[in-house]
């Protein structure tokens, strides 16, 4: 645990303390490579600059829209196949091979299908998502052990009390781990979507100032997106572990 | 009627059903393009496709060189040290949350648009699952191997060469997978959204002209690429996963 | 002088709360060509001391040597080393694996075949030069582990109780076949084992440990002649010398 938080520590440093000095050595142009402090400033600017707080709103419900959808649908979907395994037989091979093909390639496709709007994106989203999530789910049924199932059975439990007793809690580390890996995927193709083509988001901001030279723009957006990221990320991680222990308790029990 | 023939029948019914959809306007062209579309746009300008195909495969082939040897020597060197791997794992794992794609403008600025900032993104995107898986599969080696190779005198390097990567070596190439997987797409995607040449720029080009037959034609080389490379590694998995089944059974 | 020296040696572990004594004050000798057994309880330090002698490890204080020098570090040429764990590369062949040390050496490919062939030919294994670890048993493996432990002809085998994951029959099977290999090679081997029985059927020697901290308490010469006859196990003066170690292992233990 120290050691993991001295990790952290020191690769935050490592990568500021090595920025300010490369900008400060002029190792390249001030343009190119501004001090972390310009960067600092303009992303304090963006917080209270509504057109940019507007981008950013628009993005995050691209991405909240886009789980929400993919998410109950692809979670039932995983437990559909989970408990037909005929079922499971015809799509799984198929659900593996789209995984296998990188989706992002399809993009123009959708903007061709949808446009450049927010449904475009909202899709794409739902399509990167979609097929993590059901995996995962597929694996979170499978993964309940059957003594678990007989010895509820022998206790007397009804139908109910077996959903959310038993087999909810055994299965929620698994389908949170793939909600989150959901997240991730759902972020990366938002964002690409926003990048490539559209008028408005942050994928569309950052890619400008890529296009327009303009650095310190860029990484106040960077660093903004990723700590946002991050720390979605690592909110979905806490809450796997948590029930992960909650599990473990319950199967000791 | 053996299966082979049955699996083609299949595949011409399910070719010419597309080609009907689409001629018979159930689905505008410009969304899907009909197989005849696509077989034109092929004809047409293959040859420029051609190229654009070569520079992507170079671009792909010198990312996943670089891909692989730094993530395999990153992975080597952190997984051997307890104290380096505890540290570092939580962060390289973490970073894994950022969509790499929004560093893409910032090689754009400082890179330009050629080649060189897609090997780099690629090389970014692909480093992390191979340093991680690399990393993992050094922690796994039972220490009396290592004391088996100090008790008939190896050197450090013997060490590493012939005992330590080959047993991390089922870790590191699925790892490898993942990595590769990530660093075909960086290539190609990043062509898509900024580029001089190469497959994913020809997409690009071909979807503002809503030629949707180059389009589907530049995304089926796409794929093809995509396909070939993980076949390639599917041949690596297998050879190596052949002594580690044999090791796990007996 | 003997093949072996160790004076007074003494191994600590660890610092505060966690100190461990391993051992204190460990002396003993050993004869050149000499089939000397460590026996103890579990825990005694047994495994400590063998890879002191291995050079794995530093002793706390004290010293141990082979032919006058110290041992401070693995010597292969001079110390072969055979594990708990046959330890093979599991994507080598048997041949491969026993040629591995000379390998490493940069050991000519003639020449090291031959040696190695003969090796295994030496554990009854010649016929399987070309199997994999996974196509063998625990005890053929554990030969293929023997032969690479004689690959660099050493001066002196360590055993760190090779047997002891293997059934009992196959294992009193493999006992009886080390002494044939041994008989034709006349190294100096030091073994280690929890089984009294295997220690006193296998050896010249026998030195017995007391609990940790580890130290000799006793040490008994095992005058069977050889070659040694499986029979002796059941014999009287078999079990008489067994329950002499028992009992001192006993009284150090209370």
């Amino acid at each position: 645990m120290g050691a993991a938080l001295a990790g952290y520590l020191i690769f935050a440093v490592a990568l500021f303390g090595g920025w300010e000095l490369a900008a400060r050595l002029a190792v390249a142009d001030a343009e190119l490579l501004p001090p972390v402090a310009t960067v600092a400033a303009i992303l304090w600017r963006f917080m209270h600059d509504p057109a940019f707080l507007g981008d950013l709103e628009l993005t995050a419900a691209e991405v909240a829209v886009g789980f929400l959808i993919a998410a109950p649908l692809a979670v039932s979907t995983g437990f559909l196949l989970g408990e037909r395994l005929h079922l499971a037989e015809t799509f799984n091979p198929i659900v593996h091979f789209i995984l296998a093909v990188p989706q992002s390639i399809f993009l123009p496709v959708f903007i061709l299908a949808f446009g450049i709007g927010f449904l475009e994106k909202v899709l794409f989203g739902v399509t990167h998502a979609y097929f993590v999530i059901v995996v995962n789910s597929f694996a979170a049924v499978r993964s309940i052990p059957p003594p678990l199932i007989a010895a509820a059975r022998v206790f007397g439990a009804t139908r109910a009390q077996i959903y959310t007793r038993i087999y909810l809690p055994a299965m929620l580390p698994l389908v949170l781990t793939g909600l989150r890996l959901g997240m991730v995927l759902c972020i990366i193709g938002v964002l690409l979507a926003e990048m490539y083509a559209s008028r408005h988001g942050i994928g569309r901001l950052i890619f400008t100032w890529g296009e327009g030279y303009q650095v310190p723009e860029l990484l106040a957006g960077i660093v903004l997106v990723s700590i946002l990221t991050v720390a979605v990320n690592e909110a979905m991680r806490l809450a796997e572990l948590r029930a992960g222990r909650f599990y473990a308790r319950v199967s000791a029990a | 009627m053996n299966a082979g023939i049955r699996s083609l029948v299949v595949a011409a019914v399910a070719v010419a059903a597309w080609e009907a959809v689409v001629r018979l306007g159930l689905i505008s062209a410009i969304i899907l393009a009909a197989p005849s579309d696509i077989i034109l746009a092929a004809a047409s300008d293959g040859a420029v496709f051609v190229r654009a195909f070569a520079t992507t495969a170079i671009e792909i082939a010198a990312a996943i060189v670089m891909t692989w040897t730094l993530g395999i020597v990153v992975g080597l060197i952190v997984g051997s040290s307890h104290t380096l791997a505890s540290a570092t794992t939580p962060v390289l794992s973490s970073i894994f949350a950022v969509p790499l794609i929004i560093l893409y403008p910032l090689l754009m600025a400082w890179l330009g648009i050629g080649p060189l900032s897609k090997v780099v993104f690629a090389v970014l995107s692909g480093f992390f699952p191979v340093a991680l898986n690399t990393i993992d599969g050094v922690r796994a080696i039972e220490g009396r191997y290592i004391a088996f190779a100090r008790s008939v005198g190896a050197t450090r390097l013997q060490t590493y060469a012939r005992i330590i990567f080959p047993l991390a070596l089922p870790a590191i190439v699925s790892g490898l997978r993942v990595g590769t997987g990530l660093v075909v797409i960086g290539v190609i995607v990043t062509e898509m959204l900024a580029s001089l040449g190469g497959i994913g720029f020809l997409i690009s080009y071909h979807r503002t002209l809503f030629n949707t037959g180059h389009v589907y034609f530049g995304m089926v080389l796409a794929l093809l690429m995509a396909v070939a490379v993980n076949m390639g590694l599917t041949a690596i998995d297998r050879r190596i996963g052949l002594w580690r089944m044999r090791e796990e059974n007996s | 002088m003997q093949i072996i020296e160790v004076n007074k040696l003494g191994k600590n572990f660890g610092a505060g709360r966690a100190h461990v004594r391993a051992l204190a004050d460990v002396s003993f000798a050993v004869e050149e060509g000499r089939f000397v057994t460590l026996v103890g309880p579990s825990g005694c330090g047994k495994s400590t001391l063998l890879q002191i002698l291995a050079g794995l490890i530093a002793a706390t204080s004290g010293e141990a040597r082979i032919d006058g020098e110290r041992i401070r570090a693995p010597m292969p040429d001079k110390i072969g080393m055979v594990f708990q764990d046959p330890t093979l590369l599991p994507w080598k062949t048997a041949l491969a694996n026993v040629e591995f040390p000379l390998d490493l050496r940069g050991v000519d490919r003639a020449v090291r075949r031959k040696r190695c062939l003969a090796l295994l030919d030496l554990v009854g294994l010649r016929e399987f030069a070309d199997n994999y670890p996974h196509e063998l048993s625990g005890g053929m493996r554990q030969r293929v582990a023997i032969a690479r432990g004689l690959a660099q002809d050493p001066r002196l085998i360590l055993m760190d109780e090779p047997f002891a994951a293997l059934d009992e029959q196959t294992r009193t099977r493999m006992g009886h076949d080390l002494l044939e290999i041994w008989e034709r090679t006349r190294k100096t081997v030091f073994f280690i084992t929890h089984s009294l029985a295997e220690a006193i059927y296998l050896s010249d020697m026998v030195l017995v440990m007391s609990p940790r901290p580890g130290r000799i308490i006793d040490t008994i010469a095992i005058d069977f002649p050889r070659p040694r006859d499986i029979d002796i196990i059941g014999s009287e003066a078999f079990g008489q010398i067994r329950n002499r170690i028992w009992h001192r292992i006993a009284q150090a233990q209370a």
